[in-house]
């Protein structure tokens, strides 16, 4: 059992113009690593960007696969920054960098909030 | 001209509807839904009718002068689109006090939290049409007063100058 390996939960935050990565165990209680946007880049603005996406999630992987995590489920939640188009580019750049520094991707889901106050928008409606 | 007021719930887009200058004639979207039937089903999970978008934009068409009030406003055809923002803590408090679930509420303030609304506004209308006010800690009077400048042209567009991430 000793050796089994673990399965964390990367959980991707994309807003207007922040990235918040963080990785936990697999119930989601205990927070193993964390990154925002602005500890790998220099300008405000690029903080939400597929490019800082992908430097967070490089260092990330690094520093879970040497805490005995090697596969990870990912959560995104939020619409992406402002470099972005839809939720995909930013959160599939760190998802491709988590794979190429050694973890394994399992299920991938979307669970961005939805603003609702009796009506709420349909899916996608803003694309 | 069309505006659209918009934000997240608990933004106090209603609020500032009654206290505006302007002459715009303001749609409540979310009451048009309701009381049209302008929706394709139910979100039981939520309590919230799916809107159909087409159909207001539909009942809308022709409507020239008009200020639309809703977190679904920025959805529609519009010149100008103001996006009222509110730090999450605050926007849970707002709701919770209006009497909101607290389910309700913190999935509305996590939404406020990932600029979901100014996102999609951005998105649809791009930075130059897009006026963000945030009324955290504000009255509404002088909320009121930064979206008749918006309306007005008195102000200059802006977008992403919150960052309300340490709320997540
Ligand atoms: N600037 C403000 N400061 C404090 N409370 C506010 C403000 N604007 C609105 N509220 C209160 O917050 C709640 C939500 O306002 P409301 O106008 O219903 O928001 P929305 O229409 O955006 O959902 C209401 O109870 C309202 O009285
Ligand atoms: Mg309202």
């Amino acid at each position: 059992m000793a050796d089994e390996t673990k399965w964390g939960i990367a959980h991707i935050h994309a807003s207007f113009n922040n990235t918040i990565m963080t990785v936990t165990d697999e119930t989601g209680a205990e927070t193993l690593a964390k990154s925002s946007g602005g500890s790998v880049v220099k300008q405000n603005r690029d903080e939400a960007s597929p490019y800082a996406a992908m430097q967070m999630a490089e260092q990330l992987a690094e520093n879970v696969l040497e805490q005995g995590i090697e596969k990870v489920h990912v959560r995104v939640r939020g619409p992406g920054g402002n470099l972005q188009r839809s939720p995909g580019p930013g959160a599939q750049a760190a998802i491709r960098a988590m794979a190429r520094a050694g973890l394994e991707i399992g299920r991938i889901e979307d669970v961005t909030p939805i603003p609702h106050d009796g009506t709420r928008p349909p899916k996608n409606s803003g694309y | 001209m069309r505006v659209a007021l918009t934000g997240t719930p608990g933004t106090g887009k209603t609020t500032v509807s009654e206290l505006l200058d302007s002459d715009l004639d303001v749609v409540h979207v979310n009451a048009l839904v309701e009381d049209e039937g302008l929706y394709s089903e139910v979100d039981e999970d939520r309590d919230s009718k799916v809107a159909d978008m087409e159909a207001v934009r539909e009942w809308l068409a022709g409507e020239d002068d008009v200020l639309v009030e809703s977190h679904l406003a920025h959805l529609v055809d519009v010149d100008r689109v103001v996006v009222l923002r509110c730090a999450p803590d605050e926007l849970e408090t707002r709701l919770t006090e209006r009497g909101e679930s607290p389910r309700k509420a913190e999935e509305n303030a996590e939404s406020e939290a990932l600029d979901v609304i100014l996102s999609e506004a951005v998105r649809i209308h791009g930075e130059s049409k897009v006026y963000e006010v945030d009324t955290t800690g504000r009255t509404p009077e002088d909320v009121a007063a930064d979206v008749d400048a918006a309306i007005a042209g008195d102000r200059e567009p802006s977008a992403g100058d919150v960052d309300f991430t340490d709320y997540l």
